[in-house]
C-alpha cells in the first residue's frame, strides 16, 4: 500500500515535469545558411532563463508542431528555459475551459482575434511590455493595423496590446494548374470581370471551372466565410468591412446579402463547381483541390489560402504542377488590391517572465527564419531575410502581403465567436444548400451578442 | 500505460476502502453512543449511510441545476462580473433560428426514435421468440448496444460519406446508390431528411435495448392465457395483439420512457456528425457551441434549463407513474 501510493505520487511528479524538447537538438547548426544569426547570438546573450518554465498552447499540431516546436527549441537553447508546446485542434474550446478553469498555459497562440478579444476582456491576458507596439508599428509591413488588430480593452474597457502576430496566411489566392492552363489555352486573369468571363468560358468549353469543398469536421462552412470576405473587400470599401466586423453595418444590410449572393454566383451557377453546388458542403476542404489535379481536370480553379498546398495529392511541385494567381478585384470597381489574410497571435496567459522573454524572441528575425525555410510561412517582419524561404512561392506569396494596398484580417476570425466560429459558419453552409441569401443573413444577424 | 494502471488500481482501492471504513466506523460510533436498537442511532443511522450519496448528489447534480437556472438569469460583463438581466437570454435565445431549428428537431427525435425502437424491438422479440437460433439473431439485433454513441456515428459516417461520382465510393450508401446507376447524395446535407438519417443511429443501437426487454417480458406472458385464446378460436394475430400486447404494455411503456429521455438529451451523434449544421441543430449540441464557441454562458444555460424542463415531466412520469 505504501509503496503504491509512493509509484503513485512519483509517477505524477515524473509526468509533470517531463521535458518536452532537450538542448542541442536545433534544426540548422548555427552559423550555416542565409540566417540572422547575429540577431539569435544578440537575444542569448541578454537572456538567461537557467531553470525557468514556460508552457505554450496552440492550435498547430501534426508538421506545424514540429515547425514550432523547433522555433521553440532555438529560445530554449538561447535562454537555458524549458519549454513544452501543447497542440490541439479542438483550441478553441479547450482554451476557454482551460483559462476559465484556473488551469491556462503561460501562452496561448490564438487564430482568431475575436476570441483573444473576449479572453482580454474577462481578464485573462496579460498585455505586452511596454514598447512592443512602436516595435510592431516600426518593423512590421502595414504595422499599425497589426498592432490594431492585437489591441483590445482589457477588463476595466482600456485599450492595451494583447497580441503579438506570428505566422500569418494569404487567403486571397487562386490556385490552378499551369499545364492544364495552357493545354486550354487560358489566361491567367487580371480582374474580376476576367475571372468570371474565363469561368464562364470554361463552362463553354465543356469543362468545370471551380472546385469548392466546405467540409471541415465541426468547422465546416468557414471556406465559404473566407469566399465573402473577400467579395466584401472587393465590392465595398474597407470601412464598410470594418463596420462590418463590428456590426455597424449589420449582417443583413443589404451590401452584406449582395455579397453572399456574388458567392453563390460561383457556387450556384450552373457547371461552375465540380459535383455541382449540392456536393459543396459535403466536400472536405482538404480533398477539394484534388480535382485541379485529375486528367481530364475536374475543375481548372480553387480559391484558398496559402497553407493549402500542404494538401496537394503527393508529389505535387507547387511552382511546377500548381501556381497561384492573386484573387483579382473589380477593373470598374476604384477599391484597389484587397488583400484577404489571417494569422495566429501569441498573448500572455500566465504573467511569467519567460512569457515576456518570448515575445521579444518572436521579435528576432531568427524566430520567423527558422519556420519559413521549413514552409509553410509567412511574416510580416521586414528583417527577415527572404532567401531563406523554402520555396520560391512562398516569397512570391509574402510580396502580394507587403505589396497589398490594403490588408484586411478574415473577418469571422474577428466577429465574435458566436458568429465567426458559429452562424456564420452554419449560415454559409445553408447557404450553400439553396437558402435565401436574405434569411440567412438575417440569422447571422439575430445570433449576434449584444 | 503502467503509471495510468498503477494510479486506477490506487484510486480504487483508496475510495472503496475510505468508504467501508466510513461505514464501519459511523456504525461502531452509532452503536457505542446509543444502546437501545428503537432509541435515536435508528432514525439516525440511514442518513449516515446515505449521507455521502446525498451530498454527492447535491454537490454534483442540484448545485449545478441552481446555478445554471442562476447564470441563465445573468450576463457576463467585461472583467468577469454577473449582471441580472432577468429572462432577457431566454428573449435572445428564441429569436435566435439555430434555437427554433433545434427545437423543432428534437421533437421530431422524440416522436421517431422511442416510437421506431420500440416498435422494432417488439417486432423482432416476437418473431425471434420461437426460432432456435434466437440467442444468436438477439444478440447480433443487441450488438449495437456495446457501441458507444461517438463510435456509433462514426462507423454511420461512413456508411453515409459522399464522394463525387468519378471517384470510388467508400461510403456504403453510396456505394449501393452508384450501382444500381444513381448519382451519390450528400446524405448529411440533405436538408429535412438529413434529421432521419440521424435518427437512424440512435434507433439501430436503441432496438437491441427494446428487443431484450421486451422478449423477457413476453416470455414472462402466463402461457395459460394464450392456450385459452387458442383454444377460443384466436387467430395468431388476434393472440399477438389481443392477448400478449396488453399484457407486456407496462413494460412497453418503460422502454419507451427511458428511450425518450435518452432521446431528449440526444448531443454525441449530432456532435460527432453534422455539428447541427445543414439544419441538424439538437438542443443539447446548441447549449453545447453557445459554451464553448460563443462562450455566451447566459444562453447555454438558458438552453440547459429549456432540456431540464422537458425531460422533468416524462422522469417525473416515470418515477411516480410506475409505482401504482
Amino acid at each position: 500500500m505504501k509503496n503504491l501510493l509512493k509509484s503513485a505520487l512519483l509517477t505524477t511528479a515524473a509526468m509533470a515535469s517531463t521535458p518536452a524538447f532537450a538542448d542541442g537538438h536545433l534544426k540548422f547548426a548555427p552559423g550555416s545558411g542565409d540566417f540572422s544569426w547575429e540577431t539569435y547570438e544578440t537575444f542569448a546573450a541578454a537572456h538567461d532563463l537557467n531553470g525557468q518554465t514556460l508552457s505554450i498552447f496552440g492550435p498547430w499540431t501534426g508538421p506545424d508542431q514540429e515547425f514550432i516546436e523547433s522555433v521553440v527549441s532555438y529560445f530554449e537553447a538561447a535562454t537555458g528555459a524549458n519549454v513544452s508546446y501543447r497542440g490541439s485542434d479542438d483550441f478553441e474550446a479547450q482554451i476557454v475551459i482551460d483559462v476559465e478553469a484556473g488551469s491556462a498555459p503561460d501562452i496561448a497562440v490564438f487564430p482568431q482575434p475575436g476570441l483573444a478579444a473576449d479572453m482580454a476582456s474577462l481578464g485573462f491576458l496579460t498585455p505586452l511590455a511596454k514598447g512592443t507596439a512602436d516595435w510592431v508599428k516600426e518593423n512590421y509591413a502595414a504595422g499599425s493595423s497589426w498592432v490594431d488588430l492585437g489591441s483590445y480593452p482589457n477588463a476595466s474597457g482600456t485599450k492595451e496590446l494583447f497580441g503579438f502576430f506570428y505566422k500569418v496566411d494569404v487567403k486571397s489566392l487562386v490556385w490552378y494548374s499551369p499545364d492544364n492552363f495552357a493545354d486550354a489555352g487560358y489566361q491567367v486573369p487580371t480582374s474580376m470581370e476576367e475571372l468570371i468571363a474565363l469561368s464562364d468560358k470554361i463552362v463553354a468549353d465543356g469543362g468545370t471551372p471551380w472546385c469548392i469543398g466546405l467540409a471541415s469536421g465541426p468547422a465546416t462552412g468557414w471556406p465559404a466565410t473566407d469566399w465573402v470576405e473577400d467579395l466584401m473587400l472587393r465590392t465595398l470599401s474597407p470601412a464598410d468591412y470594418d463596420a462590418w466586423v463590428s456590426n455597424e453595418l449589420p449582417f443583413n444590410d443589404p451590401k452584406v446579402v449582395q455579397a453572399i449572393e456574388l458567392y453563390g454566383q460561383f457556387v450556384h451557377s450552373d457547371g461552375y463547381v465540380n459535383g455541382g453546388s449540392g456536393t459543396v458542403v459535403a466536400t472536405d476542404f482538404r480533398d477539394s483541390p484534388t480535382g485541379l489535379f485529375t486528367s481530364p481536370p475536374q475543375c481548372y480553379m480553387h480559391r484558398q489560402a496559402s497553407f493549402i498546398p500542404t494538401f496537394f495529392p503527393d508529389g505535387t511541385e507547387v511552382g511546377v504542377d500548381a501556381d497561384f494567381f492573386y484573387f483579382p478585384s473589380f477593373a470598374e470597381k476604384d477599391l484597389g488590391n484587397p488583400v484577404l489574410g489571417g494569422g495566429a497571435l501569441f498573448a500572455i496567459t500566465d504573467d511569467v517572465p519567460a512569457a515576456h522573454a518570448f515575445i521579444e524572441f518572436l521579435q528576432t528575425p531568427i524566430a520567423h527564419e527558422v519556420w519559413m525555410a521549413q514552409g509553410g510561412f509567412l511574416t510580416p517582419f521586414k528583417s527577415v531575410n527572404s532567401a531563406v524561404f523554402a520555396d520560391p512561392t512562398l516569397s512570391a506569396m509574402n510580396e502580394i502581403l507587403l505589396k497589398a494596398t490594403t490588408f484586411r484580417f478574415d473577418g469571422s476570425d474577428l466577429m465574435p465567436g458566436a458568429v465567426g466560429a458559429g452562424t456564420f459558419w452554419t449560415g454559409m453552409v445553408d447557404y450553400t444548400n439553396d437558402a435565401d441569401a436574405q434569411a440567412v443573413a438575417d440569422a447571422i444577424q439575430a445570433s449576434w451578442p449584444r | 500505460m503502467d503509471n495510468i494502471l498503477a494510479q486506477s488500481v490506487f484510486a480504487v482501492v483508496c475510495v472503496v476502502s475510505l468508504s467501508a471504513l466510513y461505514f464501519w466506523l459511523s456504525n461502531a460510533a452509532l452503536t457505542a453512543l446509543g444502546g437501545d436498537v428503537a432509541s435515536w442511532p435508528t432514525y439516525v443511522r440511514p442518513w449516515l449511510f446515505a449521507g455521502p450519496a446525498l451530498l454527492f448528489l447535491s454537490l454534483f447534480l442540484i448545485y449545478p441545476t441552481l446555478q445554471s437556472v442562476f447564470l441563465s438569469l445573468h450576463e457576463r460583463m467585461p472583467g468577469r462580473t454577473l449582471e441580472f438581466v432577468a429572462f432577457q437570454n431566454y428573449r435572445d435565445m428564441l429569436g435566435q433560428p439555430k434555437f427554433t431549428e433545434a427545437l423543432r428537431n428534437n421533437l421530431f427525435w422524440l416522436v421517431v426514435v422511442p416510437a421506431l425502437s420500440t416498435a422494432l424491438g417488439l417486432v423482432i422479440a416476437q418473431l425471434t421468440d420461437r426460432l432456435r437460433w434466437r440467442t444468436f439473431a438477439q444478440s447480433m439485433i443487441f450488438a449495437p448496444m456495446a457501441i458507444s454513441l461517438v463510435g456509433a456515428s462514426v462507423i454511420w459516417k461512413f456508411v453515409y460519406e459522399f464522394r463525387s461520382i468519378d471517384l470510388s465510393q467508400i461510403g456504403l450508401l453510396n456505394a449501393v446508390v452508384v450501382f444500381f446507376g444513381g448519382q451519390p447524395q450528400t446524405w448529411l446535407f440533405m436538408p429535412f431528411w438529413n434529421n432521419f438519417f440521424l435518427m437512424v443511429v440512435l434507433i439501430w443501437i436503441q432496438t437491441g435495448f427494446a428487443m431484450v426487454i421486451l422478449s423477457a417480458a413476453l416470455r414472462g406472458v402466463p402461457e395459460d392465457t394464450i392456450e385459452a385464446a387458442i383454444i377460443d378460436g384466436a387467430n395468431p394475430w388476434q393472440v399477438f395483439f389481443r392477448i400478449r400486447l396488453p399484457q407486456v404494455s407496462s413494460t412497453i411503456i418503460v422502454v419507451w420512457t427511458t428511450i425518450t429521455c435518452l432521446v431528449l438529451k440526444i448531443f454525441d451523434v449530432v456532435f460527432a456528425m453534422t455539428n447541427g449544421e445543414g439544419g441538424t441543430q439538437v438542443l443539447a449540441n446548441y447549449m453545447w457551441s453557445q459554451f464553448t464557441r460563443a462562450n455566451d454562458w447566459g444562453i447555454a444555460s438558458a438552453a440547459a434549463i429549456v432540456l431540464v424542463l422537458m425531460v422533468m415531466p416524462i422522469m417525473l412520469w416515470n418515477i411516480f407513474g410506475n409505482r401504482q
